[in-house]
């Protein structure tokens, strides 16, 4: 408020110049200013081991894949790490659905008895791979980076990357108890923005829209 | 998404996706595209190595917008082409390309393009299987004799050129008709005779001075993206290189010359006697070596009576004199107005003539050496063929006519009457990615895969620095499984009319990299197999040719008077159809990056246009933005007038490349083609098309309308955002 009176002195001068309405909107500025200002030092700076996941929660639709993928079995059951199969997480700004080659490469011998496995094989047969439904999806305008995130959350606070799925399960839920992935979160704007402001995230527009 | 999005539902979509945003975080069903299970999200099978899925890959490839083969690099994600720019390694463009290149993509992905093949049928173009349109081809073809089939393509180069020989060959036909509406022919005439060769090598690099004709080397002539790279460094000597410019309608040269001269098209043979005429009589340049008949000419026109006849101050015509002495080596530069005349030869031989007199060749036009391989050589075309089509099409001559990367039913005038020549040709095959005037009168209609879709080899006819083979290769899948290469469908013609050689291919490719590994092993790296040579020419983009070196000869050859033709009593005002960067000859039109980049000069978009000097506008009381006629002997065009200081007073300027009746959505119906009024002169020397010679009237219909281009404003309205200098200061401190 001292900041505040201190303009209204000198303001006497300003009135001669500029009218009654610029003053105001020039004081409703200054103090934007002024309540803006510690929360852009503490967001720029913050990008300690402390981190907040993004709450809210979201009941998604049951979406029907080709194959039933069983994410329990792979995850829960056999430990294996999201980033074996959705390798391209931590390079891409898309996280990628593994190709063919690689189901195969252990579906040639495991399991070759189950029904989904034998439909993966006609696939693979047939040289064209399963047109899985997206689940997770942002608009277009959205540019969304796998890596970063990553980086943010796993790399720059040396996170042990085998519990990488803890850290995914900040955007996509409980995979590991999942059959095919279902979304559990909003994955709106605001949800971002508050995960943004809450772990130090950029806050321009054009980091994401651009 | 799917479904049409009106007023109504724009507004409940953008509310909704308001409150969306004010209440994120809780536990509100998402809204505007948050879709789940709509779009698929298709794996590799097997990847490459090298791809991540959401990181650009770079591909070499080469551009075919229009003529000049620069080689780009294309960025491919998932199996698409997002983004092409200029190829580092290409000598043609150094890394840049122009706003025609950058618009490739817009061809590409363009929702007009043609998805099948269609053969007329009962007056109709209707959808045909690749089968029965092949067949039919190949009946009507061995119905003919071999004399009455004809090939009608734009300029053309590399192993398609030579497939198109083969096929004429072949068939035992001769006829392969070339043509452009944007050419050099005339230039290269002169250049043949006089230097030996028809596209030398121009440093202008090196020039102190360059004086360009109308030659609008940063926009439209010969290879701009080189020259613009080039033009760069000529400003950045030691001694700025100076630029001044003489044309009838400012270009893009035009408009950053240091000095621009406005002059009437057709006088600037003329002009170039009378710098002559300067050089010799107060310079003691030497015109002893000359023929008689050219120093007569020289002695003829002194600089007061070349000034008059062009409408130019004599006092110009000294000071360029004395720069270009000063300014040694210079180059001097003739462009489409001094070739578009009946005396097109004269006036650009009268202009290539001072090179000579100041000792510019072999410092400024240097040669390009022997290419190796004649069969790749370019088919550069300008618009003589037009007539040899016409008149062959008239008298009966022709059965069969491919046509190819040309529209020739859009770029004749109509006095040509190029409509009943077509209608003349029982038999048309048009090989096209889009319905244009020449594909929608086609019998058979053959659909091209685009340039990103193809396989290619590329000569330019201009080649800056060691010759190259442009490889263009496919940046990704074609989009439509319907349609075919160039090169695949003149092996499908070639397995037929010469079965025993080209049966062995099994498609272009498969030709290509044969023809690349019969190469001879100077153009490979030692040591390479043919296999990784073949790669690295596809990673590289091109393959780069040696060439013997070779000296430019001199010869100043006899030229006729260049006199400009008389005034024409009817018709007061020289017609300019000016060519545009962006649009092209109106190849471009159906792009809407290049009809919404504004016109460099007048800065209108997405339509057509008459620049009318301010002058000649009061005289003929046409306001900014009226609507007017221009008139010649052949035809009426509506357009709307600018009025702008950038021209000649007698000259009135009509942009190409609008005024389509076809080629899609963004094109049809839009703006006027000012091809359609030019009188039928030929350049009596080389019979070229006199483009610049037809004169108009414009009369005002009286009606007027608000002209839309970028920056409405010729005043900076008190900003100085450009800030100027007083002339004699700068003459003080420039020393100009």
């Amino acid at each position: 408020m001292a900041v505040n009176k201190q303009n209204h002195k000198s303001s006497s001068r300003l009135k001669v110049l500029l009218g009654k309405w610029h003053i105001r909107l020039a004081m409703i500025a200054v103090a934007t200013a002024l309540a803006v200002y510690p929360f852009v030092v503490v967001s720029s700076s913050s990008t300690s081991n402390e981190v907040i996941p993004p709450g809210g929660s979201h009941n998604g639709e049951n979406v029907e894949q080709p194959i039933e993928f069983p994410h329990n079995i792979h995850v829960k059951d056999n430990g294996i790490n999201c980033m074996y199969c959705h390798t391209y997480a931590r390079r891409s700004k898309v996280a990628g659905i593994p190709p063919t080659s690689k189901c195969m490469g252990c579906h040639k011998v495991i399991a070759t008895d189950k029904p989904r496995i034998q439909k993966l094989t006609e696939y693979w047969e047939k040289k064209s791979p399963p047109p899985w439904k997206k689940v997770h999806d942002v608009p277009d305008f959205v540019h969304f980076t796998h890596e970063k995130h990553l980086k943010r959350f796993v790399f720059d606070r040396d996170f042990p990357v085998e519990n990488v799925k803890e850290v995914c399960a900040f955007c996509h839920g409980d995979v590991e108890n999942m059959t095919v992935a279902h979304k559990v979160k909003p994955l709106n704007m605001g949800w971002c923005k508050t995960c943004h402001m809450n772990n130090g995230g950029p806050g321009d527009c054009w980091k994401c829209h651009k | 998404m799917s479904g049409k999005i009106d007023r109504r539902n724009f507004l409940k979509i953008m509310g909704l996706g308001g409150a969306g945003t004010a209440l994120g975080g809780c536990d509100l069903p998402s809204t505007v595209t948050l879709e789940e299970g709509k779009e698929e999200v298709v794996s590799y099978l097997m990847p490459e190595e090298y791809v991540i899925p959401g990181v650009g890959v770079w591909y070499a490839s080469t551009c075919t917008q229009c003529a000049a083969g620069c080689g780009i690099h294309g960025r491919v994600r998932e199996g698409r082409v997002l983004k092409l720019e200029g190829n580092p390694g290409s000598s043609m463009n150094s890394g840049n390309i122009c706003m025609m290149g950058q618009a490739g993509v817009q061809g590409h992905y363009n929702p007009d393009r043609i998805k099948t093949p269609m053969m007329r049928e009962g007056g109709n173009l209707v959808a045909v299987s690749w089968e029965k349109a092949m067949n039919t081809i190949q009946e009507k073809l061995s119905a003919a004799s071999g004399d009455q089939v004809a090939w009608f393509t734009g300029t053309l180069s590399g192993h398609q050129a030579a497939l198109v020989n083969n096929h004429l060959e072949a068939i035992g036909a001769k006829k392969h008709y070339v043509h452009e509406p944007i050419n050099t022919s005339v230039w290269q005439a002169v250049n043949k005779d006089m230097l030996g060769e028809a596209m030398p090598r121009l440093r202008i690099d090196k020039a102190q001075m360059i004086l360009s004709f109308g030659a609008d080397f940063l926009g439209t002539w010969v290879s701009p993206v080189h020259f613009a790279g080039e033009y760069a460094k000529f400003r950045k000597q030691k001694r700025r290189g100076l630029l001044v410019t003489i044309e009838p309608k400012m270009s893009l040269t035009g408009a950053n010359s240091d000095l621009w001269i406005p002059a009437k098209p057709g006088s600037e043979g003329v002009i170039a006697l009378g710098i002559a005429n300067l050089l010799v009589k107060n310079h003691s340049k030497d015109m002893s070596a000359l023929p008689a008949d050219i120093q007569g000419l020289i002695n003829k026109y002194d600089a007061t009576t070349a000034a008059n006849l062009a409408g130019v101050d004599p006092k110009r015509l000294q000071r360029i004199a004395e720069l270009l002495v000063e300014r040694s080596p210079s180059l001097v530069l003739a462009g489409a107005p001094v070739e578009g005349q009946a005396k097109g030869y004269a006036s650009v031989a009268a202009v290539m003539l001072l090179n000579h007199l100041l000792g510019n060749v072999g410092q400024t036009i240097e040669s390009q050496g022997n290419f190796p391989f004649a069969q790749l050589k370019t088919r550069t075309g300008g618009s003589s063929d037009l007539f040899a089509f016409v008149q062959a099409a008239k008298n009966k001559q022709l059965a069969a006519v491919f046509f190819y990367g040309s529209n020739p039913k859009f770029t004749a005038p109509a006095a040509i009457e190029m409509d009943s020549a077509l209608s003349d040709v029982p038999f048309k095959v048009a090989i096209s990615q889009f319905m244009d005037e020449t594909t929608a009168v086609a019998d058979v209609v053959l659909p091209a895969a685009s340039y990103l879709e193809d396989w290619g080899t590329h000569v330019a006819a201009y080649q800056p620095e060691q010759p190259l083979i442009g490889v263009q290769q496919p940046l990704m899948e074609k989009l439509y499984a319907d349609t075919k290469g160039f090169g695949d469908i003149m092996l499908d013609l070639l397995k037929v009319a010469k079965k025993d050689v080209y049966s062995a291919f099994a498609d272009y490719y498969a030709y290509l990299k044969n023809a690349h590994a019969a190469m001879p092993a100077n153009l490979k790296e030692a040591g390479m197999s043919d296999n990784d040579a073949w790669n690295a020419a596809l990673q590289n983009g091109l393959i780069k040719v040696a060439t013997g070196s070779k000296s430019m000869m001199v010869n100043p050859v006899s030229f006729a008077d260049p006199a400009p033709a008389a005034a024409d009593s009817k018709y007061g005002l020289h017609f300019v159809p000016s060519p545009r960067l962006g649009l092209w000859d109106g190849r471009h039109a159906n792009l809407p990056w290049l009809q919404e980049a504004p016109d460099q000069i007048t800065k209108v978009v997405w339509d057509s246009w008459a620049e009318i000097h301010p002058s000649t506008a009061q005289k003929l009381g046409i306001k900014h933005g009226s609507i007017i006629n221009v008139e010649s002997e052949h035809g009426t065009v509506k357009v709307q007038a600018i009025v702008i200081k950038s021209i000649h007073p007698d000259v009135i300027a009509i942009p190409m490349g609008q005024g389509h009746e076809e080629y899609g959505r963004y094109a049809k119906g839009r703006g006027a083609n000012p091809l359609k009024l030019l009188n039928p002169i030929k350049e009596e020397t080389t019979g070229e098309l006199a483009i610049y010679a037809t004169r108009v009237n414009a009369s005002p219909t009286g009606k007027k309308e608000v002209v839309v281009r970028l920056g409405a404003s010729d005043t900076q309205a008190g900003r100085r955002l450009v800030v100027t200098v007083p002339i004699e200061q700068y003459q003080r401190t420039e020393g100009v």
